[in-house]
């Protein structure tokens, strides 16, 4: 490379592109203050916000929440930005972090092997002949849910005619899973990022009450999941192989027909039912004997008819006459 | 009574030799010494357990110990008796004979004639009299429920037909925080109650109401609906107008509330109608609004009763139902 | 008379009697009470030995379990719903805001040392007492035993049985948690849903509309620990005293005869089994109680009526209501202003009242359909009637798959099936099942009478083969016990020895027993 190109390079860069992106700043801040509406409409519009900060420049990302303190990246108190690409942010009681620009190159090749059968070769859900694909489009989803389907091991699907992807043993490895993420958000970065929640003070008092307004419905309030409508079901949490940081990606993703928990939970309160869940549900309090599986009154029954009342039967047999 | 009955017989009766021949007791019969040991035995360990269960008890040792040594305990003394009781005592059989329950029919005459004839003989104007002590019975047998159920509590009143939803009523979560725009994201469903009605008993029971974001432009549900669900924020009662459980399990895709309770299917995007299960009338909505703040409210009350069926339950011509 | 003297060992002995202190004993209550002659009549009192005879009994001792260790809780619980905030030992409920009533028994299940155990022992106990009252139910039907003269107490065993269902389901909903209050808003609305009445009736029970104004909890506490438990006390005492004054049947059989009851006598045998019995039975649920969790209300945190868990099924006796309730269509009527919830009246209010008078009509249906009107001591082999065994299994099987609709969400789940799909299968399985079963059962009586020496271990056969080539059989001999005896029914004498290898002497009986019992001859 000539010297003179990159002065030229740098003279170009100096002259035009440095000015212009700082007026366009300036240009969509006045836009943004005088037309608080506007800004608004654009993110319900297509939930895609172009906003600027200054430790971030120009940053394209969907699926934010312009809620305080939801797991809202401009919002976070740890916003890390490098080149135009968000890298880190959350609070101290998640960290959201995107997986590093390095891993986008072994993403690819994973995902050319492992996912574009069902994805199309440009995961965005369309097959080479132009018709729809098996798999939905992938662009925008955010690396959160890459991360959450491949880790759970639902993905790749082994049953595309199920109605519901099962959970089962991962095929790829956590890093790998962070790989296929992201080559994925380098298409059409979006959040949430990978959740890491910090579980230290978190208030497992405060998870259960939330658990059970918001999560029992489907879960059941021991965590045993259950089945719901038209065969989809509700996964169980007992499952020791839930990790903490599936709980709080499914809740920030709301994958499947989980509802998508956003702007209506803190990142406080996601990680109180994180810790909740992996504490509670996963290790129950169970003084009283043998659990029974957790689902109540059905397996009592059984028990009570089966063994109690069946076992003295037994005994009166032993006791008294046949004839 | 003779004195010879008194007489007790000082015969040694043996143990009949039924016992012998029954296959299940021949053997305790054969020997029974060997049974009175083996007994003795199940009743020591159940001495050493029920002493096991007092040191538990004493010393706080984990409920199953507890348990465990009481319960072992219990039962070994009792198939200890059992067991005495059935392979060292007399079995018999032996006979009673049944005396005949009915009196003679001498005596039966007898005592219809009492309640026929003295009734006929001593009470003149019986039937008047003793008709109108009837009559007062079951009047008095009547009014005796009145205060053991009138007073219990109040009456229904109009308490079952509204709620304290009203024009301009502020939409908050369980933690007393607001609604605006960026709340939800499509696919998000939260419990919504009155303004500072979210940690009171008819607040969370008569109130309680789930808003689902379910596009991001303004839904449509039903016909005269249209400003109802400002920018996808659709709001129903959350009591299931089956049996008031709350419908809190909400599929975002299928766009599905179901009611856990007895599985009835309420379609969201249409007005809550139910398209499986038991349930007879769709979900009433709230109509919302975002006000100057872009904080949500309600429009007004709920166009009808939430919750179950009673009688005096007027029907409503929303959708005919 | 000597003169007055020192008392001494010989003459103390002397005074005392022939049966020394016992003798005594009885002397002095005899005067005061007249109860040596009943007293001995008892004492001989024969019960039949038939296993299936001591399943009440399992009701009867759960039903003492339930009082006792009932007891040992209502010295703790606090029956409010007053809120407080919980600072107890289980950390998820720090700071939450539950009822008084809720906290207390949690502070059982925690913080009373035994209290988990006893609290355990009693849900359990209720669990197996509802049971043994199906299972003792099924035997008098089954056996006809509540043929006359029984119908009465026929009638009174039903009523402890509902009573007993209503029983447990209010006392499951004392705590005061999520899933137990989820079943009394069920519970509301099923009394709203009464025509004419329904609506008053829940605002005045509750004290208002729903939760109410709290006297609930107050008034089924009391309704729980002293209404209901003594009115079963006082129809168990009739049921009880009905079988010592008609005794008890039997099954046909050996020297057993319309007018006698053949078996074992009161002191000492029965009453060492059944003291036994009643030890076997604590034993029991003390072990379930000890090992096997039920009811952890802790895991379900305090009852808000805007939560709710998913996989809510009622106690097992109240499943074939939740079940009807899932099944029905959402047929309800609107009109004239009015509203009549039939989708919950008939499955919840109309067809458990049926089930229930079905119930205790079924003695008069049958003296009405067989025209039989006389005294039946000795019961049926339930082959012997083959239409009311039918019908009794129908019975059954209708009551077993509503249980099992009761649990549609969690068969979909363990077998992978669609919901909607398990839903509409039970509906038709409803209708089905029973028709089905009651064909069948009927059909297997039918054959089961037709079979020649049924019941009994078949008789091998030796086969001999003569020199011409031609085989014949012979039956071989029988095995030990086996041999059809005539058992001699003997009456109860005063004095027995157990020495088992002397021969039995025939009996000289008039004077053994006052009970006039006879010698039965062959």
């Amino acid at each position: 490379m000539s010297s003179s190109r990159t002065h030229a390079r740098r003279t170009f860069r100096a002259k035009y592109l440095l000015p212009g992106g700082l007026l366009g700043i300036a240009a969509l801040g006045t836009l943004a203050l005088v037309f608080p509406g506007a800004a608004q409409a654009s993110t319900t519009k297509a939930q895609n916000v172009t906003a600027s900060v200054k430790a971030c420049g120009s940053v394209n990302l969907k699926g934010v929440s312009n809620v305080h303190n939801t797991g809202n990246p401009f919002d976070s108190t740890k916003l890390v930005c490098f080149d135009g690409m968000l890298i880190r942010y959350g609070d101290s009681a998640i960290t959201y972090t995107n997986p590093p620009k390095s891993y986008v190159a072994a993403g690819k090749l994973l995902f050319d092997q492992t996912c574009s059968s069902c994805h199309g070769s440009q995961a965005n859900g369309v097959s080479p002949n132009g018709q729809a694909a098996i798999g939905p489009n992938l662009q925008g989803v955010g690396a959160a849910t890459v991360d959450f389907w491949i880790t759970t091991g639902r993905m790749p699907d082994s049953d595309v005619r199920a109605v519901e992807a099962e959970r089962k043993p991962p095929r790829l490895t956590d890093t790998q899973a962070l790989q296929v993420a992201a080559y994925i958000n380098s298409l059409d970065p979006a959040v949430p990022a990978v959740p890491t929640p910090n579980l230290k003070g978190a208030d497992v008092a405060v998870g259960a009450d939330l658990f059970s307004l918001n999560c029992a419905a489907c879960h059941t309030i021991t965590g045993a999941g259950d089945a719901l409508a038209f065969g989809t079901n509700a996964p169980s949490l007992q499952d020791k192989q839930v990790t903490a940081q599936q709980v709080a990606e499914a809740l920030r993703i709301g994958p499947s027909n989980m509802p998508r928990f956003s702007g209506n939970l803190t990142d406080n309160q996601v990680r109180d039912v994180v810790a909740y869940v992996t504490e509670k549900i996963q290790h129950p309090a169970n003084p009283g004997g043998a659990g029974l599986g957790g689902v109540g009154p059905v397996a009592e029954g059984f028990i009570a008819l089966l063994l109690g009342v069946g076992g003295l039967a037994l005994i009166c047999f032993w006791i008294g006459e046949r004839s | 009574m003779s004195d010879e009955e008194h007489e007790p017989s000082r015969t040694k009766v043996p143990m009949p030799v039924a016992a012998l021949s029954d296959p299940h007791l021949g053997d305790a019969a054969k020997h029974p010494s060997r049974a009175e040991a083996i007994i003795a035995l199940i009743l020591v360990v159940a001495i050493v357990l029920m002493a096991g269960f007092g040191a538990a008890y004493t010393q706080n040792w984990d409920p199953w110990i507890i348990g465990g040594t009481l319960g072992a305990g219990m039962f070994l003394l009792g198939f200890g008796l059992t067991a005495w009781g059935k392979y060292l005592m007399p079995q018999g059989p032996f006979v009673e004979e049944r005396h005949v329950l009915a009196s003679t029919p001498e005596e039966r005459d007898s005592m219809a004639a009492a309640l026929v004839e003295r009734s006929t003989v001593v009470v003149k104007r019986r039937k008047l009299l003793g008709g109108l002590f009837a009559v007062g019975s079951g009047i008095f047998g009547i009014v005796a429920l009145f205060p053991l159920l009138r007073s219990l509590g109040p009456l229904p009143g109009t308490s079952l037909d509204v709620t304290d939803w009203r024009k301009g009523t502020l939409l908050v979560d369980s933690n007393g925080r607001t609604v605006d725009k960026g709340t939800l994201v499509v696919g998000g469903i939260m419990t919504v109650y009155p303004h500072g009605l979210q940690n009171t008993s008819v607040g969370q029971s008569v109130d309680q109401t789930v808003l689902i974001r379910v596009q991001d432009s303004d839904l449509v549900t039903a016909a005269g609906r249209e400003t109802w669900a400002p920018a996808g924020y659709v709001a129903y009662s959350k009591v299931c107008t089956h049996l008031g459980c709350p419908v809190g399990l909400y599929e975002q895709q299928l766009e599905l509330l179901v009611c856990p309770c007895h599985q009835s299917m309420f379609n969201v995007r249409n007005g809550a109608v139910p398209q499986f299960g038991p349930a007879p009338r769709p979900l009433p909505q709230l109509p919302l609004y975002f006000d100057g703040n872009g904080t949500l409210r309600a429009q007004a009350g709920y166009d009808q009763a939430v919750g179950p069926g009673f009688y005096e339950r007027t029907t409503t011509k929303e959708n005919g139902t | 008379m000597s003169s007055p003297s020192l008392p001494t060992a010989k003459t103390k002995r002397q005074a005392l009697g022939p049966y020394g202190r016992v003798g005594n004993v009885i002397g002095e209550l005899d005067d005061r009470l007249g109860v040596a002659k009943g007293g001995r009549v008892f004492l001989d009192k024969i019960f039949p030995d038939h296993w299936s005879f001591m399943l009440g009994e399992i009701a009867l001792y759960s039903f003492v379990i339930l009082m006792a260790t009932g007891v040992f809780l209502s010295l703790y619980f606090v029956p409010s719903t007053t809120q407080v905030i919980y600072h107890g030992t289980y950390v998820p409920l720090r700071g939450q805001s539950v009822s008084e009533a809720y906290q207390s028994t949690v502070n059982i299940s925690f913080g009373v040392r035994g209290g988990l155990l006893i609290r355990q022992m009693h849900h359990w106990s209720a669990d197996i007492f509802v049971g043994s009252i199906v299972v003792h139910m099924a035997r008098i039907f089954f056996t006809g035993a509540f043929r006359k003269p029984r119908e009465l107490n026929w009638t009174i065993g039903t009523i402890m049985l509902i009573l007993a269902i209503l029983e447990g389901f209010i006392g499951y909903s004392l705590p005061d948690d999520l899933i137990s209050g989820t079943g009394l808003r069920i519970g509301y609305s099923i009394v709203e849903s009464i025509p004419f009445v329904g609506s008053y009736l829940g605002t005045f029970l509750w004290g208002g509309q729903f939760p109410g104004d709290g006297s609930i909890e107050g008034r089924f506490y009391i309704i729980h620990v002293l209404i209901i438990p003594l009115v079963i006390t006082g129809l168990l005492a009739a049921h009880l005293g009905l079988l010592v004054r008609q005794k008890h049947t039997q099954f046909k059989g050996e020297g057993r005869t319309e007018t006698n009851v053949v078996g074992s006598p009161m002191f000492p045998t029965f009453m060492a089994k059944t003291t036994g019995f009643l030890f076997m039975v604590a034993g029991a649920t003390a072990l379930l109680g000890a090992f096997a969790q039920i009811n952890p209300i802790w895991q379900f945190g305090s009852y808000d009526p805007s939560k709710i868990s998913y996989a809510v099924q009622p106690d097992w006796y109240m499943g074939w209501l939740d079940g009807a309730l899932r099944i029905m269509p959402s047929w309800e009527f609107a009109g004239w202003g009015h509203t009549i919830p039939l989708e919950v009246f008939l499955p919840a209010v109309i067809f458990p009242g049926l089930i229930f008078n079905i119930c205790l009509i079924w003695p008069a249906l049958e003296r009405r359909f067989t025209g039989d009107n006389a005294l039946h001591n000795l019961l049926d082999r339930p082959r012997d009637r083959p239409k009311r065994t039918a019908a009794g299994a129908a019975m059954l099987a209708l009551l077993f798959t509503l249980f099992g609709a009761s649990s549609t969400d969690v068969l979909a789940n363990y077998f992978h099936v669609s919901l909607n799909f398990v839903l509409w299968a039970f509906r038709v399985l409803t209708f089905v099942v029973p028709v089905l079963v009651g064909f069948v059962t009927y059909g297997i009586c039918r054959e089961m009478q037709g079979v020649q020496g049924i019941g009994k271990r078949k008789r091998a056969v030796i086969v001999h083969r003569s020199t011409e080539g031609e085989y014949s059989t012979v039956p071989a001999a029988p095995r030990p016990g086996d041999t059809h005896e005539e058992l001699e029914p003997e009456p109860v004498p005063v004095r027995i020895d157990v020495s088992p290898l002397a021969e039995a002497s025939p009996l000289t009986s008039t004077e053994s027993s006052p009970t006039g019992s006879r010698q039965v001859s062959r």
